[in-house]
């Protein structure tokens, strides 16, 4: 399956989501978004962002009226909040589950937001979910996990994780 | 980040800088560098835009604007230089931050002028704004005019030719 060339297929481009949210963020602080509010708050051109939103009005997405004042439209405010449900659901694996630190797992969940599938998002809400349930199992196994020592001697053939001969470890260490 | 205002008429003095107050421009001198940094901005990418758009209209459209394109470009950079040279003159360096891409398709001359006008709108707006922000700085005031004038020329220009 070529999967990659379905990166380029998604609803929206990273760049589009970004203003869809920034349009959104905007509305929420002041009440309103204009060209020049969505531009400062990505910093970029007025220009850039006048591009950026032609396809995502002929999308019908986004609407401008007759004051130049940008709304998101109901499809459009359902992918913000769908995008920025991700983005929290992925934040919190990276950070909490997975302890990368906060920053980390703002910037990794920002690059996936718009790319997580909503099936794959709603499994990782019920990850989420069985972990901040009151379970004893929940507790022990992020404790185990805390605990495990992820130390590797690059054995491949001794390691349960590692196919064909590829350190898996050696492939995502820090030097790379 | 700046705080922003609504867009409206002049606001009273309370309302604006002190240097406003004092009978001065209404706009502090870093905000000053930072929105001509912003117009430097938006016309260097008009250009490169404008660059773009010249090398991508294919077919017999070509003939009839890629001449208006080249001059579009043209016009752009000089607004550029226009506004590092008052930048200069104002005793900053011109930063530049701009993020441009342009794909790799063809387009109609249509498409092209209709891309133009869409950056050269969003120009005018970008200058009409700051001409609210330097009232008091007769010399700004003047220029910016001016800008808003030929601005509002290319906007009428590119409106005619795309009227169907």
């Amino acid at each position: 399956m070529e999967t990659w060339k379905e990166f380029d297929q998604n609803v929206v481009t990273h760049s589009a989501a970004h203003h869809l949210m920034a349009i959104d963020d905007l509305i929420q602080k002041l009440g309103y978004a204009r060209v020049s509010d969505v531009a400062r708050q990505l910093n970029i051109t007025r220009g850039s962002v006048s591009i950026s939103l032609q396809p995502l009005k002929k999308a019908g997405l986004v609407v401008q009226d007759e004051n130049r004042h940008i709304r998101l439209s109901g499809d459009g405010q359902a992918l913000v909040d769908a995008i920025k449900t991700k983005r929290v659901l992925m934040q919190r694996f990276f950070d909490e589950i997975l302890g990368v630190g906060a920053e980390q797992a703002e910037i990794d969940a920002c690059k996936l937001e718009h790319l997580l599938s909503n099936a794959t998002a709603q499994r990782l809400l019920s990850f989420l979910r069985f972990f901040d349930s009151d379970q004893v199992a929940a507790r022990r196994t992020l404790d185990a996990w805390r605990q495990f020592d992820p130390t590797c001697d690059h054995q491949t053939q001794r390691c349960p994780s590692c196919e064909s001969g590829v350190c898996l470890a050696q492939n995502v260490s820090e030097s790379h | 980040m700046q705080r922003l205002t609504k867009p409206g008429p002049s606001q009273p003095d309370a309302a604006r800088p002190a240097a406003a107050a004092a009978g001065g421009p209404g706009i502090e001198p870093d905000e000053l560098i930072a929105d001509l940094n912003r117009l430097y901005a938006e016309e260097v990418e008009a250009a490169v835009r404008y660059l773009h758009l010249s090398s991508a209209v294919r077919g017999m459209d070509r003939l009839l604007v890629e001449g208006k394109l080249k001059e579009g470009f043209q016009e752009t950079i000089q607004h550029a230089e226009i506004i590092a040279q008052k930048l200069r003159a104002l005793g900053a360096v011109p930063k530049l931050e701009i993020n441009v891409e342009c794909p790799p398709q063809a387009i109609s001359g249509r498409e092209a002028l209709r891309f133009a006008l869409t950056f050269e709108e969003a120009a005018l707006e970008a200058y009409q704004d700051v001409l609210r922000r330097v009232e008091g700085d007769v010399v700004l005031e003047e220029f910016i005019r001016g800008q808003i004038a030929v601005e509002s020329v290319h906007v009428a220009e590119l409106k005619e030719l795309i009227f169907e």
